[in-house]
C-alpha cells in the first residue's frame, strides 16, 4: 500500500495541500533516502512529511545521523486522533547544525495502533511516547517502559481519544444520583410523566426560527424591498410562526 | 583482638514528596541511596494532571487561552503569547504594532518575574534562607502589581487575545513600567551582589548536575538549561516571532552545564530582558489599535495544523494546534519545557549526594502545573 493510500483523505476537511518549495528539506530527505516513500507538503510553519510506519526507524535514524539532515533535536511528539482516518503521530524535529525544521508524521490504523519507538534515536522521546501511549493507546514497539506517566494505573480508557468525550457534570455525580433516584421515584404516585428535554426543544425552536427568518429575508430580497421593509417583513413572518404554534 | 570484617550495607529506597518543600510543587522522587550517595532515581509526576489539552478541545479558541495561564502559572503571558500566535498563524492574522509591543514588554517582564521566583526558591534550596527570598519577592511584587493593574488578576491574567489584547493598558503604563524597570535593575544588582560570589553557592553548585551539550540536546533541553550547557540557541533569535527581529539582546551561555551555570545564565537573562523592555518602551507607538480589525465574535481558523514554539523562561514552549475549521481546537498538544527537563532528572542526579539532589532539582526550575498539564 502506498503512503498516499494509507494516509487520510487530504481534502476531506478542506485543508489544501501545498507542495513544498523546491530545495526544501523534503528534497534533502528524498536525496538521503531515495527508496522511501514520502508525501511532502508545506505546512503553516514547517514542511510536513508523511511516511509509512514501517519506515519510521529508518527515516528517523537517517534524519539524525546523516550529516545533510542532522536532526539532533526532537522538539515535540504528539498523538492526534483523526477518528475514521486512524491515529497520527507527529514528530517535530530541529537541527542545531543547519537550523532547519521538519514535521514527520505517520498514520496508524485505529484498530492496530503500533509504531516502532524512536527512543533509540533520541532519549527525549522517552516521556513523550509514554504520554502518547497512555493518552491514545498508541503502542511504541521497543519502548523500554510504557507505564502510565500522568494518569493513574489501570485507568481502562484513553482519555484523549475522540471516542471518549468529556463527562457531563451530572455524570460525574453518578453515585450521588443513584442514591437519590429511588427516593424520588417512590414519592411520585403512578407512572412518572415522560421527561421533557427542554434543551433539545429550545434548540429545535431556535433552528426553526432561523429557517423562517432566512426564508423571509430571501423572499423580501427577491421582491426588492427596502431594508426597513425587509425587517418588518421578517418580523411578520416570525409573528406568524409564533401564532401558528 | 580485632576482627576485620567488611560492613554489610543495603541500598535503601524512599520517597521524596509528593508533599515536600524541596519538590517545588506536587512531585515525587523515588530515591535509592547507598549511604548518602544516590544510586537510582525515578521521578513520578502526574499529581497535577487536569487534562488541559482535553479541556481545550471542548472550549472555543478564546476560552482555551485561560488554560494557558493555568498550565504555566509563573510565566502566564509567555504561554498565552505562544497559543495566541499559533491561532493567529493559522488564521493569517496580523497583530497591530502597538499590541505586539505591549505583548513583548509584558512577556519580558514576566520572564524577569519568573527568574526572580527561581532565584528566591533556589537560594532556599541552597540553604540561604530568608534574605534572598525576600529580596526576590520584593522585586517580583512590583511586577505583580503592574500586571494586576493591567489585567485585573494577580495570577490568571488571560489578557492576550487572538489578534491582540483584551483592552488597552492604563494611561500611565509607560511611566509605571519605566519605574518598575529601574527598581528591578537595582534589585537584580542586589541579588547579584548577594549570591553570585556567595561561598555557599560556589561550594555547593559548581560541578554539580552537569550536562554536556550533546546530552542536553539529546534529552530535548531548551532555554536556560540548554544555554548553560554552552549551546547558544534562543528561539527569539533563531526563529524570531513577534517583533524580536527588531530588538537587540545578547544570549548568555554557560561553559559546564552545571547548576552554577544555570544560575548565571538566568541572572544575565534578566538583565537582557530589562534591555529588551527598555527598547520596546522607546519604540512603542503612543496610540493605535490593539486588536486586529474585522475579527468575528466566534473564531473559526481554516483547517490546518502547526507547531508554534516560543522562548519561555523555562525553555521552548510549544503548541501543536490542529484545526478542522470548527470553532474549537481539534487538538492542542502543549509541549512544556519542564516536562523534557524532568525526564532527564535521573541522568543529572545519579552519582551525586542526596543533599545535591535537591539543588539539582531546584536548578531545573520546574513548574509542576506545566509538567502535568
Amino acid at each position: 500500500m502506498s503512503a498516499a493510500e494509507e494516509r487520510r483523505e487530504p481534502g476531506a476537511k478542506g485543508a489544501p495541500i501545498v507542495p513544498p518549495p523546491p530545495g526544501s528539506i523534503a528534497d534533502k530527505f528524498k536525496e538521503v533516502l531515495p527508496d522511501v516513500e514520502f508525501e511532502a507538503s508545506q505546512g503553516v510553519l514547517d514542511v510536513v512529511l508523511i511516511v509509512l510506519r514501517q519506515d519510521i526507524p529508518r527515516v528517523m535514524r537517517a534524519a539524525k545521523d546523516d550529516p545533510r539532515l542532522a536532526f539532533d533535536y526532537l522538539r515535540c511528539l504528539s498523538g492526534i486522533d483523526q477518528m475514521e482516518q486512524g491515529l497520527e503521530v507527529a514528530y517535530n524535529l530541529y537541527s542545531f547544525k543547519h537550523a532547519h525544521n521538519v514535521t514527520i508524521k505517520t498514520v496508524l490504523p485505529a484498530d492496530d495502533p503500533q509504531v516502532p519507538t524512536v527512543t533509540t534515536v533520541w532519549n527525549g522521546a522517552l516521556w513523550h511516547e509514554r504520554e502518547a501511549h497512555e493518552m491514545f493507546g498508541i503502542v511504541f514497539q521497543g519502548h523500554p517502559d510504557l507505564r502510565p506517566l500522568l494518569l493513574e494505573e489501570e485507568l481502562g480508557y484513553y482519555p484523549l481519544l475522540k471516542s471518549h468525550p468529556l463527562a457531563e457534570i451530572e455524570e460525574s455525580q453518578e453515585d450521588f444520583l443513584r442514591e437519590e433516584a429511588p427516593v424520588a421515584a417512590a414519592s411520585v404516585a403512578g407512572a412518572p410523566p415522560a421527561p421533557v428535554d427542554e434543551k433539545a426543544a429550545k434548540i429545535a425552536l431556535a433552528q426553526k426560527k432561523a429557517e423562517v427568518m432566512k426564508k423571509a429575508r430571501e423572499e423580501a430580497r427577491a421582491k426588492g424591498l427596502s431594508p426597513e421593509d425587509e425587517k418588518a417583513f421578517v418580523q411578520e413572518a416570525l409573528k406568524a410562526l409564533e401564532e401558528g404554534k | 583482638m580485632v576482627i576485620e570484617r567488611e560492613l554489610e550495607t543495603i541500598d535503601v529506597s524512599f520517597n521524596v514528596g509528593p508533599q515536600h518543600p524541596a519538590t517545588h510543587g506536587v512531585f515525587r522522587m523515588v530515591l535509592t541511596v547507598d549511604g548518602e550517595l544516590v544510586v537510582d532515581l525515578e521521578p513520578v509526576i502526574g499529581y497535577l494532571h487536569r487534562g488541559a489539552e482535553k479541556l481545550s478541545e471542548n472550549c472555543d479558541y478564546r476560552q482555551a487561552i485561560g488554560f494557558q495561564d493555568r498550565t504555566e502559572y509563573l510565566s502566564q503571558f509567555n504561554a498565552e503569547q505562544c497559543y495566541c500566535i499559533a491561532v493567529e498563524k493559522l488564521m493569517g492574522l496580523e497583530v497591530p504594532e502597538r499590541a505586539e509591543y505591549i505583548r513583548v514588554i509584558l512577556t519580558e517582564l514576566n520572564r524577569i518575574a519568573s527568574h526572580l521566583m527561581f532565584m528566591g526558591a533556589f537560594s532556599a534550596d541552597l540553604g540561604i534562607f530568608g534574605t534572598l527570598f525576600m529580596y526576590a519577592f520584593r522585586e517580583r511584587e512590583r511586577m505583580q502589581e503592574l500586571f494586576e493593574e493591567i489585567s485585573g488578576d494577580r495570577m490568571m491574567y488571560s489578557y492576550f487575545r487572538v489578534g491582540g489584547l483584551a483592552w488597552d493598558v492604563p494611561e500611565d503604563f509607560l511611566e509605571r513600567t519605566r519605574w518598575v524597570l529601574k527598581e528591578t535593575r537595582q534589585g537584580i544588582a542586589d541579588i547579584d551582589g548577594l549570591l553570585t560570589q556567595n561561598e555557599i553557592l560556589l561550594a555547593r553548585s559548581r560541578g554539580i548536575g552537569a550536562m554536556s551539550a550533546e546530552q542536553a540536546i539529546d534529552w530535548g533541553f531548551s532555554g536556560p538549561m540548554l544555554r548553560a550547557s554552552g549551546v547558544r540557541h534562543d528561539l527569539r533569535r533563531a526563529e524570531p516571532y513577534s517583533i524580536y527581529d527588531r530588538l537587540e539582546f545578547d544570549i548568555p551561555v554557560g561553559d559546564n552545564g552545571d547548576v552554577y551555570d544555570r544560575y548565571i545564565v538566568r541572572l544575565e537573562e534578566m538583565r537582557q530582558s530589562a534591555r529588551i523592555v527598555e527598547q520596546c518602551l522607546d519604540q512603542m507607538p503612543k496610540d493605535g489599535p490593539i486588536v486586529a480589525p474585522g475579527l468575528k465574535r466566534v473564531l473559526r481558523p481554516p483547517a490546518g495544523e502547526l507547531y508554534m514554539r516560543t522562548e519561555n523562561p523555562r525553555g521552548e514552549y510549544g503548541c501543536y494546534l490542529v484545526s478542522k475549521g470548527a470553532d474549537k481546537p481539534y487538538r492542542l498538544k502543549i509541549r512544556s519545557p519542564s516536562f523534557c527537563h524532568l525526564s532527564a532528572l535521573r541522568d543529572m542526579i545519579v552519582g551525586h549526594y542526596m543533599a545535591d539532589a535537591v539543588i539539582i532539582l531546584g536548578s531545573v526550575d520546574i513548574v509542576l502545573c506545566e509538567v502535568d498539564r
